[in-house]
């Protein structure tokens, strides 16, 4: 008990939850506990689909239709909410003492109606305070999460507040009432970087303030790393690992959390393998048979097929579900240590590209994009030019709406008439009507990767002509058999098996969907590919694989990628040299490490200061830097410079020498 | 407690903690299979009772209004000079009896039902046929759009009833006119139906990646678009039937409808009407088998809506 | 918001222009012989024919005539009606049989709203339950049957049961019930519908289900949240609605013989009266544009989405 900060709060035991889908049984949660103690965070950590959402949701009685809790407990100031039946007795929990932020803060206010409403309305419901009252403490909740002008705010539709701001008024909303415990469920998993950090920092000051107990749902170790104080790690509707972070990050125990943690990119070594975990997550609509992770855990024993492990304690602190911590195993976990451990040794870092000798492949010059919207007309790219060399991967990074995937697909001549600028490839101009033959030469040698793997497959065809696609397009085949032959391979290559060929992406899981659609492209022997956000809509497990892939096929194939990205750590991981865009401007470019190293943009700072790292030690101590763009105010005469031998930067001769100062 | 025993002797039997075979393809086995967007729509849509029930009815009377003109000698057209054969009650010589001048209702039921059923098929064909076609037309052409939606806002602020009324008036009323003045109207409506829908699937990210691939027009249309839509056309397609049933009556009634020696459903029921007083039979019979009809279409376009529709394949 | 008012009118504007000139151009299609007063049909020749159409101006250029009728249309004269009520001015006409029609449609309408959005309301609270199954039910009917069938029947049979009298009398209070409410049978359904529609779908979306999770009941949530939202898209139908009620239903008021301006367009066709079809049709393109206009307007009013990305 001494080791938790405050009493005991929220006890579940051994829920299981079923849900009743397609006439199927699936059970969702199958035995999972938790205690949340006063003051305290506890992240739940896992995948899609590991039921981390649906396990909290049952905390404030909120199930989907088709759910139930079937067994286990859920205490609270002494009652078993489980057994509650009636609307009446959550009404009494629900918001007031228990309450919860989703995810997406575009969706989660009622767009007619004004913010200050929706929050002074929680007030009203349950203090049954008179709406001047209520009005007064909106004004001062807004105030207190980090809105500038409450007065004027609390008039104003969600529609007139960026996604950061947004969230916050939800926060505000949800504690409102000064709730005991705040379900957060991947509160900035919609936010960008930057916007991210201080809505972690907010929530973490407001838990200090009021005394509250957060739980923490997210898929992001670096997140985790930033709030925690004890980590639940779910797999599969099971937690599998809990203890203080520190014991988790440091000395995982489960071979799950082993090889999520070993698989993030931010640890591996440039130009080798990422660790990758195997296969998709199992299906809940069977009965799982001993250690849910035990199929795609290559290094997993026969106990784990056949029965489930208990809990074995590591520290007084920490616990996790495997029969590796049982002392008939001792032998064979030692084994796999020395191995591990060889295997690190033998990991270093290939040689930096080498851009002396380099050619470019693409070049960008002057590029302008603009849409319009209703009857103004926005500008979404401005004046960018870059090079891409032969055999380079160039990582273009932003936020959200900075323009980066429309770079990608202006690349890709997706847009008509709104392009401004030159685009030429091999020395070719692009960007303008080109013969039947050359448009043809062009989608064979350059194709592009796509963000969603739900969005990005035709969901009425079967992989077989997913894949063709190309193939039939510019008959890249000498018959049906030499066809089916090519497809086949390429499926081989991406690791799925040829009797996927048949079936519909439906069947796919995320990660395999995107290697379908990396064949899609791969198959067409491109020299160059656009990967937009290739890896942000999938699994963290699933990431590593994906990324693996695509430096496989770069170096089997000789390809060249422009990757497109917000997430840094895949980034560093993955690119030979960098471009930070912001609002349509490249603002900054240079190698990977030089970027790294030595930032020199304000943007590029914050933006690296701000990416989480998935080491608590280190990310509960950083200090997030804030890029002021007011500061930045549109100049003339900034250019782009090269302020360092290959390292450019868009800014003035004042700025720059003040950047390189800075710099030292 | 064989079980726990069991279960005890697992537990520490060395031989288990070593290594085990890795299988991949077990690692990627997952959840869902067999998935088949048809199949799935038709297990939905089949699941209902009432849904077989409609859709074997109206088979039936499909079959029979096209069948029963081919094999049955009774002449639907033939008047009895006779006043005995006049309005006669419904019996097993006239199952539904006879009209004003001896003509045989049941008879008369089912040419009324092939007619009003052509009818309503081509227009149906039409509407949803034309309708798709520029639909996807002004889907895909940005600069059509201040035209097309200056045309539907003008075809359609004016009330369908007065269009159709008018139209009906201008031209001599006949199989032709009614389908014209019917089809001139209805494909605008579904144009603008389709329009949207091909608007979220033009800018889908699958479809942008066949245009990266080089996929020909005629391809994406095929293979990407028809597809998703086709569940949509079906179930414009139902829902024609009964509007064009049910304006052919509303015209029949206004005095610009089909030539009264035309046999359709509406005629039927108009006819049925003027004698409702004495002979009501004579107008509750057709009209049971036009209603049948009419909400028949409507629930199967409906619930096939519906199942088709991934959200409901549960 | 101004700005976007006055590109709305314009739209507006042109429509009707263009609405206005096409369906003239199509009446001139209209058959001849429903310009002649009955006694000039039987026994007149070729020759005094062609004179009086001449005389009418019907023998110029359509364009000529549509400009012509667009200057007297400024000046308040709708020309005359030629054989429904010989040599009346249709001005006269309309301002005598409007108020008939407009105070049935005005309360049919009322009748419509209230019971329509209750209806579709209980028919979300007992969503798949008996209540659903009932308003479906109902939706389903007045939709799927030919109105005229319905209405034919309500007509015939209700007022035997209950002993209202069988056609319209303006001093007889009882026998407008059944008019008022045949006339609000469909729109009634449409209320539903929709407000069924919109409710359901609101019910799915994120910012519901936050507004649960701060602990509003479901009434609660009903009422701030998904009611809320869902009659925001309906308010645009309230003027057509509202401009409408002085048009009519054909069937209606045909079947009840009331003397309004519904039954007006029926008799005139069926009579040929060429000039009492022409103002008819053109009136009721103009009020439907005028509606969709309004209703557009008063969107943008209680939606402050339009209006956001309007600005932006």
């Amino acid at each position: 008990m001494n080791e938790h900060k405050g009493p005991l709060l929220l006890s579940a035991k051994d829920i299981v939850v079923r849900f009743n889908l397609r006439g199927q049984e699936l059970t969702a949660i199958r035995g999972a506990s938790l205690n949340v103690y006063q003051g305290e965070t506890v992240a739940i950590v896992g995948e899609s689909g590991s039921g981390k959402s649906v396990f909290t949701k049952t905390f404030i009685g909120m199930l989907d239709q088709n759910g139930r809790v079937e067994a286990g407990q859920l205490l609270f100031h002494g009652e078993d909410m489980v057994r509650y039946d009636s609307e009446a007795q959550w009404l009494k929990v629900r918001g007031k003492k228990i309450a919860m932020v989703f995810q997406d803060p575009m969706t989660s206010l009622n767009p007619v109606r004004v913010v200050g409403e929706q929050i002074a309305e929680v007030i009203m419901w349950h203090f049954q305070k008179s709406h001047e009252e209520a009005r007064q403490e909106t004004i001062d909740l807004l105030r207190r999460v980090g809105i500038d002008e409450p007065e004027r705010r609390y008039r104003q539709y969600p529609g007139e507040f960026s996604g950061g701001m947004r969230q916050r008024v939800v926060i505000a909303a949800a504690i409102a009432c000064r709730p005991e415990i705040l379900i957060c469920d991947e509160p900035t998993t919609a936010l960008d970087v930057t916007v991210q950090a201080q809505v972690l920092n907010l929530i973490k000051e407001l838990q200090r303030e009021m005394g509250m107990s957060v739980v923490f749902i997210t898929h992001d170790l670096g997140v985790v790393a930033n709030v925690a104080d004890w980590v639940a790690v779910m797999y599969a509707g099971k937690i599998i690992e809990y203890g203080e972070a520190e014991e988790v990050f440091h000395q995982a125990q489960h071979p799950y959390t082993q090889a999520l943690l070993r698989s993030l990119p931010q640890l591996g070594v440039k130009g080798q393998d990422l660790y990758a975990i195997q296969g998709t997550p199992p299906s809940l609509f069977k009965e799982i048979q001993g250690d849910a992770f035990a199929p795609r855990n290559p290094d997993a024993m026969k106990i784990d097929f056949l029965e489930e492990p208990p809990a074995f304690p590591v520290s007084p602190t920490h616990w996790a579900k495997t029969w590796l911590l049982s002392p008939e195993a001792e032998e064979y976990r030692l084994g796999l240590k020395r191995r591990d451990e060889q295997r690190k040794a033998a990991q270093s870092p290939a040689p930096p590209f080498d851009y002396a000798q380099a050619e470019p492949l693409l070049s960008v010059r002057n590029l302008s994009v603009h849409f319009k919207l209703g009857s103004s007309r926005v500008k979404a790219v401005d004046g960018v030019s870059f090079d891409i060399y032969r055999g380079e991967t160039l990582s273009l990074v932003g936020e959200s709406g900075s323009g980066k995937t429309t770079i990608g697909r202006a690349i890709m001549s997706i847009y008509s008439g709104n392009v401004e600028g030159e685009i030429s490839f091999k020395g070719q101009k692009i960007n303008q009507k080109l013969s039947k033959k050359d448009r043809g030469r062009l989608h064979m040698e350059m194709q592009m990767i796509f963000q969603d793997p739900m969005a990005s497959l035709n969901d009425r065809a079967k992989v077989d002509y997913i894949i063709s696609e190309g193939l039939y397009n510019y008959r890249l085949f000498e018959n049906e058999q030499d066809r089916i032959a090519k497809v086949e391979k390429m499926l081989e290559e991406v690791g799925l098996t040829s009797d996927f060929m048949t079936r519909f992406p439906h069947e796919f899981s995320g990660g395999q969907r995107q290697r379908i659609g990396i064949a899609r492209s791969l198959i067409m022997n491109p020299d160059f590919v656009v990967a937009d956000e290739p890896i942000s809509a999938l699994d963290v497990s699933i990431r590593a694989q994906v990324i693996n892939l695509l430096n496989r096929m770069k170096k089997e194939r000789e390809l060249t990628y422009l990757f497109i990205a917000h997430d840094l750590s895949a980034v560093r991981f993955i690119s030979d040299r960098i471009a930070v865009i912001y609002r349509g401007r490249l603002v900054e470019l240079a190698a990977c490490e030089e970027l790294f190293a030595r930032p020199l943009h304000p943007y590029t700072k914050a933006l690296l200061s701000a990416a989480p790292y998935p080491d608590p030690a280190l990310e509960k101590n950083k200090t997030i830097l804030t890029y002021h763009p007011s500061r930045e105010e549109d100049n003339k005469n900034r250019q782009w410079i090269e302020a360092y031998p290959f390292h450019f930067v868009y800014a003035t001769e004042q700025e720059i020498e003040a950047y390189r100062d800075e710099s030292k | 407690m064989e079980n726990t025993l069991n279960r005890i002797d697992k537990i520490h039997d060395s031989a288990l903690f070593t290594a085990a075979d890795f299988d991949r393809a077990e690692s990627e086995r997952i959840g869902v299979s067999n998935y088949s967007y048809w199949r799935s729509t038709f297990r939905t849509f089949f699941k209902s009772k009432l849904v077989i029930v409609l859709v074997g009815l109206m088979a039936a009377i499909l079959l029979m209004s096209f069948l029963y003109p081919v094999i049955s000698k009774v002449d639907p057209t033939k008047v009895s000079t006779r006043s005995r054969n006049w309005n006669l009650r419904p019996s097993w010589d006239h199952l539904f009896g006879t009209d004003t001048l001896g003509r045989d209702i049941f008879a008369r039921a089912w040419y009324g039902c092939r007619n009003s059923f052509l009818l309503a098929f081509c227009i149906a064909l039409s509407d949803v046929g034309i309708g798709m076609i520029a639909g996807a037309i002004w889907g895909y052409n940005r600069k059509l759009d201040p035209i097309m939606i200056e045309l539907y806002n003008v075809m359609t602020n004016i009330p369908s009833t007065v269009y159709l009324v008018l139209l009906a008036y201008i031209m001599n009323t006949s199989y032709l006119t009614l389908f014209i003045s019917m089809a001139s109207r209805g494909w605008i409506v579904e144009a603008r139906f389709f329009r949207n829908r091909i608007l979220s699937i033009r800018d889908a990210e699958y479809n942008i990646a066949s245009r990266c691939l080089g996929t020909p027009m005629l391809r994406i249309a095929t293979r990407n678009i028809i597809p998703q839509i086709i569940s949509l056309i079906i179930m414009e397609a139902a829902l024609c039937i009964p509007y064009s049933i049910g304006s052919e009556v509303f015209l029949g009634f206004v005095g610009v409808g089909m030539p009264v020696d035309a046999i359709t459903l509406g005629n039927m029921v108009n006819q049925g009407r003027a004698s409702f007083t004495l002979h009501p039979y004579q107008m509750l019979l057709p009209t049971a088998v036009l209603c049948l009809i009419t909400v028949a279409f409507y629930i199967i376009g409906n619930r096939f809506a519906d199942a088709s529709d991934p959200r409901n394949h549960l | 918001m101004g700005k976007y008012i006055l590109q709305r009118l314009a739209r507006s504007v042109v429509t009707l222009i263009i609405v206005f000139t096409a369906v003239f151009m199509l009446l001139r299609f209209m058959p001849l012989n429903g310009y002649f007063p009955q006694e000039m049909i039987k026994e007149t020749d070729e020759a005094t024919r062609m004179t009086y159409l001449r005389n009418l101006g019907l023998l110029d250029h359509p364009f000529v005539q549509l400009w012509r009728f667009v200057q007297n249309l400024f000046q308040g004269d709708l020309g005359r009606s030629i054989t429904v009520y010989p040599k009346v001015p249709i001005i006269t006409l309309m301002a005598e049989k409007i108020p008939t029609t407009a105070f049935l449609g005005f309360w049919s309408m009322l009748v419509g709203i209230v019971a329509g959005i209750s209806m579709g309301m209980m028919m979300v609270r007992y969503k798949n339950r008996l209540g659903d199954a009932l308003g479906n039910g109902y939706i389903l009917f007045v939709r799927a049957v030919p109105s005229l069938i319905y209405l034919f029947f309500l007509q015939i049979w209700v007022s035997r049961w209950f002993s209202l009298p069988l056609v319209y009398d303006k001093d007889i209070p009882s026998s407008w019930i059944l008019p008022i409410i045949c006339l609000s049978l469909s729109s009634v359904a449409w209320y539903a519908l929709w407000i069924r529609r919109f409710m359901v779908d609101e019910e799915n979306q994120d910012y519901v289900k936050f507004a649960y999770v701060k602990g509003l009941s479901r009434k609660e949530v009903l009422r701030r949240h998904i009611f809320r939202n869902a009659v925001i898209p309906i308010t645009a139908y309230l003027p057509s609605d509202l401009l409408n009620i002085v048009a009519g239903s054909l069937i209606i008021e045909t079947l009840y013989a009331i003397p309004g301006t519904g039954g007006l367009l029926t008799t005139a066709i069926k009579r040929q009266d060429n000039n009492l079809v022409q103002v008819l049709v053109l009136m009721y393109a103009a009020l439907s544009i005028l509606g969709v206009f309004l209703g557009d307007l008063l969107l943008a009013l209680v939606d402050p989405r339009i209006k956001l990305t309007e600005e932006k």
